[in-house]
């Protein structure tokens, strides 16, 4: 599969920040790829230097080929964006602002007007007379997905798209993000873990401006399924806490009434192990699973800190 | 420079939809109209002061002319009106960046050029219709008020201004894209155009440079002769499309 977005060796240094600390990224085509991280990681950053709204120090970044810094306008023709709080010129509607949109991209009469209308719908705005100064986050948030997509493009890049809605304003939007699969390359910025877990196939983990980890969703929680195994006894799980942490394999242990949660360095000798333990001690056992991560679990054990 | 007319409609729309419509407009229609009059009822007021504050002593003043409704006018074009130009063009370009529709347009193929440009020239185009109405509007009261005599050497005198003003502009644009606060850009527009006035009392800056502009016209309307204006319009007209093109250049440098 070729790559929608190719990232190396991405510095960007602020005075005395660095943002972006050597970043490598490839985004597949055809991916809906979460770009995750907490606030400060270098996530907006990243995305500036992308949209050529920002320079690099060092390093390059290429979308479908074409040097971010060199083809701007080759990169933005195929490009949708949304920023993090998208501004918008309040005197406008809905309707005017993806027709001024559209007519930047070169789009005009019967396709112009096709496409207004099918995002205006898709959005939930077709009809709304209001102009854009007096709408909702919510509002602007859609009416900002429907923006970017004026141009039918082959890259939707999206930052932080939900932060700042209430519930139903995020069900929305990611409503309409996990519309887009299959149909365009979606790049979607945010550190709501939750986000990412319903529309995203792709994961990359940013942390003080460089990768941690880039994998499939499938990949990346099968790989912390792996290493967690899930105890339920009838009786006796603080003594089996207290057995099981003494343990060479075990990285982390925790106990929530009579179920042990182990993190190990070693599944297949916890497998053992565990077994042998219960049986010396006439523990009675009721389960012991894989226990499958969510995607908070992940990330902590990534950035070494709650998100 | 992508995306320039596109970006020069909305630029002409939004001047048709908010407030800009009513300001530079405004204030040059109130000039217009009250110019002829203010010179009308200026010596019956200078006499009545006069007399209640010197008693006993007489104070003659001439009946106003054409020639005194046109220099006010123009005396109110160059304070009143070039002020008013330099504040309401001074966020032109730090407004979009701070309201973020700069952020959400030039990732599109629209060049900073074009952004740039269409800013400078709808503000031309504005200025240029309010200023002919609004001359008009003076012409034809003080046709009506007083005659019809000297209407070639107040236009010459509004075509100064106006070139005065589209430097002013221009200028005012370039502000905006180094500041981000209006209110700092207007600041220095406003020094900019005091440090010009300064310059206008030197012969050399007065005879070369756009400084010249600024007391042409009071002599063209009281028939001073040959009055030398083709270097100051020269060096007006370029040094406006010289600071265009470094508003420009400065704009695609910085980032957004």
């Amino acid at each position: 599969m070729s790559a929608a977005i190719e990232i190396e060796g991405l510095f960007k240094v602020y005075k005395e920040v660095r943002a972006l600390d050597g970043l490598d990224l490839s985004v597949p085509e055809g991916s809906v790829f979460g770009f995750l991280g907490p606030n400060g990681a270098g996530k907006t950053t990243a995305l500036r230097i992308l949209t050529g709204t920002a320079r690099p120090t060092a390093g390059g970044a290429r979308i479908f080929g074409h040097d971010v810094v060199s083809a701007t306008n080759e990169v933005r023709a195929l490009v949708g964006f949304l920023p993090d709080v998208p501004g918008y010129y309040p005197w406008m509607t809905a309707e005017e602002f993806l027709r001024f949109a559209g007519k930047l991209f070169g789009v005009s009469g019967a396709i112009l007007d096709e496409r207004v209308g099918s995002l205006l719908e898709m959005a939930g705005l077709a009809g709304v007379k209001v102009r854009v100064g007096g709408f909702s986050r919510g509002m602007r948030q859609r009416l900002g997905v429907a923006q970017a997509l004026i141009n039918a493009p082959r890259l939707l890049m999206l930052d932080e798209p939900t932060s700042a809605l209430d519930p139903m304003g995020r069900k929305d939007v990611l409503e309409m993000i996990a519309a887009l699969k299959g149909k365009t390359t979606v790049f979607f910025s945010t550190h709501i873990l939750t986000d990412v877990e319903r529309v995203c196939d792709t994961v990359a983990i940013l942390d003080h401006g460089r990768v941690v980890r880039q994998a499939s969703m499938h990949d990346l929680k099968r790989e912390g399924h792996a290493s967690r195994i899930l105890v339920e006894v009838t009786s006796g799980a603080e003594e089996l806490e207290q057995l099981l942490a003494s343990r060479p394999w075990m990285v982390e242990c925790s106990r929530e009434g009579e179920i042990v949660r182990c993190i190990t360095s070693d599944v297949e000798a916890a497998r053992r192990d565990i077994p042998t333990i219960l049986a010396s001690r006439q523990m009675a056992l009721i389960r012991m699973i894989d226990e499958e991560p969510t995607l908070e679990d992940v990330f902590v054990e990534m950035v070494g800190r709650k998100a | 420079m992508h995306g320039f007319a596109v970006f020069l409609g909305k630029e002409l729309k939004e001047i048709v939809r908010t407030w800009r419509l009513f300001v530079i407009p405004g204030i040059m229609l109130f000039l217009g109209m009250m110019s002829p009059i203010f010179a009308e009822i200026a010596p019956g007021l200078v006499s009545s002061i006069a007399a209640n504050e010197a008693q006993g002593i007489v104070i003659e003043i001439p009946p106003a002319t054409t020639v005194d409704a046109y220099l006010q006018f123009n005396k109110n074009a160059m304070q009143i009106a070039l002020i008013a130009v330099i504040i309401a063009t001074a966020g032109a370009v730090s407004a979009e960046r701070r309201a973020g529709t700069a952020q959400i347009v030039l990732v599109k193929p629209v060049s900073r050029g074009a952004m740039v440009i269409a800013k400078i020239l709808s503000n031309w185009i504005l200025l240029l219709v309010a200023t002919a109405v609004s001359a008009t509007l003076c012409a034809s009261i003080t046709a009506i008020m007083f005659d019809s005599s000297l209407t070639a050497e107040f236009a010459k005198t509004v075509v100064l201004w106006y070139l005065l003003a589209a430097l002013m502009v221009a200028i005012s644009v370039f502000l905006s894209v180094l500041f981000n606060s209006q209110a700092g850009a207007a600041g220095a527009g406003i020094a900019i155009y005091f440090v010009l006035s300064l310059a206008s009392i030197w012969g050399v800056a007065r005879e070369y440079t756009p400084a010249g502009l600024l007391g042409a016209g009071d002599k063209i309307l009281t028939g001073v002769p040959d009055v030398p204006v083709a270097w100051p319009v020269v060096t007006s007209v370029a040094m406006a499309a010289a600071v265009s093109a470094l508003a420009v250049w400065t704009f695609r440098r910085q980032e957004i």
